[in-house]
């Protein structure tokens, strides 16, 4: 009996506001995979997130992670699921009547009560470094720009170090430097064999990124492959999203496409070893700023590549 | 024609299904809430001060207004039928027993109502609520149950706040008209009061608690994509507020005087 994939979707249909946003809907994930997502504006990308996340119910089909039902498991097992699992929204959804460092450290205080008011403190601040995000954490997200508001919101998704992440147009409200190191992040949990389902329109991410590819049209999956396979389909209505994907070399795309210097040095096991803070203390919350800083490490390990990829081709 | 009719029923059914079973979560979730007490503590007690302590001042105000105007009516109307001594007995069934109740209803809906229902829709449309599911925060236990008991607990603390100052405001007008000591009032008062009385009004304020807070709750939920749903939601938890506690009041008054 084979091994049950991370996430599975089967013959998921969701009714929307009255009209069908997701018909007869079927993937499934394996563990480390990366699933992108792609379609129009409208296409059922969101309400695929959704569904596949546990935050929308299908209204038939079924939504299973590691071979369980989401609508039928306990609330212990559902809990466990939260905490496994990040959320990123396409307009952040930051809860507005809170601090941003309360919107960064409910998901501890809820999955990890044992830890202390240092340990919450530290993995927040860890996964707003972890995202880039510098500023005062007491504001109020009405305080931040549209962009900011997008990194505190992958920073909240990303503060458990989840195995398994969604995010919905990640790239959205970005400038450039801030869109450059959320595909670094990607990268970097993509190399830590964390599952990752994104819906994009993007094919460039995709084309950094992609495991699999799966086209939506009018709330209906029109075709699902590997990223390989998607650079060859040749149905018009399914090019005319995947067309601008390109066919990738014998380097992975998603590293290379970050930077050749970084993609070798990721190759390489000691990478991680040696740019790897060791923890400087003990507890749970020391663990989880450790392994976001091995993330940070990751993408911090890039963005010196590619400076120094750029100062040597000068 | 008659199949639009039929759909409309179909649907109002399913929709008062659907709100029979959303009632019956915050129930149970707000057991749930009382017994651990942790999670969603801070709401409950923001959402006393702001329905219970920040109303009392205007519920006060209402209660000495409509004491002093029940005495001042019924003591020139009654005293040409040689039932002055009645008074007690009409401020007793009117302020204890049914404007008390009624009244700090309206107040409720109008200021906390509007509220709840205003706030969730908002946080509807920005996915908030969403976000509370995706970390695993049960919208039920931490937004919706500690709102339904702040607004049962508060409602039933006003209630109390207007029967004291409508009772209080009667007595300063009574001063004006007919002089009366102050002990001899409240005997008078305190002869006709039975605990009936106290019963009825505490039981229509948490009847009227419950209706007001789970219309706001279910109206501010019930909003789904747009911004422009947000104060329709406010409206409809007012008017559905509005006519469901006067249809309970309605059917517990004649429970009691029929019954």
């Amino acid at each position: 009996m084979g091994v049950a994939p991370e996430l599975e979707l089967r013959g998921v249909t969701c009714l929307r506001g009255g009209y069908l946003a997701l018909k007869d809907a079927s993937l499934s994930l394996a563990e480390g995979e990366t699933l992108f997502a792609m379609g129009g504006a409208g296409s059922g990308k969101s309400v695929l997130l959704k569904t596949a996340a546990g935050i929308g119910i299908p209204n038939s089909g079924d939504v299973l992670y590691r071979g369980k039902s989401l609508g039928r498991m306990s609330s212990r097992e559902e809990a466990a699921f939260r905490r496994a699992s990040g959320f990123v929204f396409q307009d952040a959804a930051l809860w507005a009547n809170q601090s941003l460092f309360d919107n960064l450290a409910l998901p501890a205080r809820l999955h990890e009560p044992s830890w202390g008011p240092a340990d919450v403190d530290r993995a927040v601040r860890r996964a707003a470094d972890l995202v880039g995000y510098a500023q005062d954490l007491h504001a109020r997200p009405a305080e931040l720009s549209a962009g900011e508001r997008k990194l505190v919101g992958l920073a909240r998704a990303l503060v458990l170090d989840p195995e398994l992440l969604f995010m919905d147009d990640p790239s959205a409200s970005l400038d450039e430097a801030a869109a450059e190191r959320v595909y670094d992040i990607i990268a970097a949990l993509k190399a830590r064999g964390r599952t990752v389902l994104i819906a994009s329109a993007l094919s460039e991410l995709a084309s950094r990124c992609a495991d699999c590819v799966a086209v939506l049209i009018d709330g209906s999956l029109c075709a699902v492959g590997t990223y390989d396979e998607a650079v060859t389909w040749v149905d018009p209505r399914v090019r005319a999203v995947t067309g601008r994907l390109k066919a990738r070399t014998a380097t992975p795309a998603w590293a290379g496409g970050l930077a050749g210097a970084w993609a070798e040095a990721i190759a390489d096991d000691s990478f991680f070893l040696e740019s790897a803070e060791p923890p400087t203390g003990e507890g749970p919350g020391f663990e989880a700023a450790a392994r976001l800083s091995d993330i940070i490490n990751d993408v911090e390990g890039a963005d010196v590549a590619t400076d120094g990829e750029k100062k040597d081709s000068s | 024609m008659l199949s639009k009719i039929g759909r409309a029923a179909i649907d109002g059914f399913d929709e008062f299904l659907y709100a029979m079973g959303f009632f019956a979560r915050v129930l149970r979730e707000s057991f749930l809430l009382l017994r651990r007490g942790q999670v969603g503590r801070r709401v409950l007690v923001n959402q006393i001060l702001f329905t219970g302590i920040d109303a009392l001042a205007i519920a006060a105000a209402m209660a000495l207004a409509i004491g002093a105007a029940i005495n001042l009516i019924g003591s020139s109307l009654l005293a040409e039928f040689g039932q002055g001594k009645l008074m007690y007995t009409i401020l007793i069934i009117v302020i204890t027993r049914e404007l008390g109740p009624l009244l700090t209803a309206f107040v409720v809906i109008a200021r906390s109502g509007t509220a709840i229902a205003t706030e969730l829709g908002g946080m509807a449309v920005g996915h908030e609520i969403e976000a509370y599911v995706a970390v695993g925060v049960n919208p039920i236990s931490y937004i919706a149950a500690p709102r339904f008991l702040g607004v049962v607990i508060s409602m039933t603390v006003l209630d109390v706040y207007f029967n004291v100052f409508g009772l209080i405001g009667s007595f300063v007008v009574v001063q004006l008209v007919h002089p009366i000591a102050f002990n001899e009032y409240f005997r008078n008062l305190f002869a006709v009061l039975t605990p009936g009385d106290l019963l009825s009004g505490v039981g229509k304020s948490l009847v009227f608690g419950v209706i007001i807070s789970v219309v706001s709750l279910y109206r501010g939920f019930a909003v789904e994509r747009s911004v422009t749903e947000v104060p329709v939601a406010g409206i409809k938890a007012v008017g559905s507020g509005f006519m469901l506690c006067i249809l309970a009041d309605v059917v517990m008054t004649s429970v009691q005087y029929l019954g």
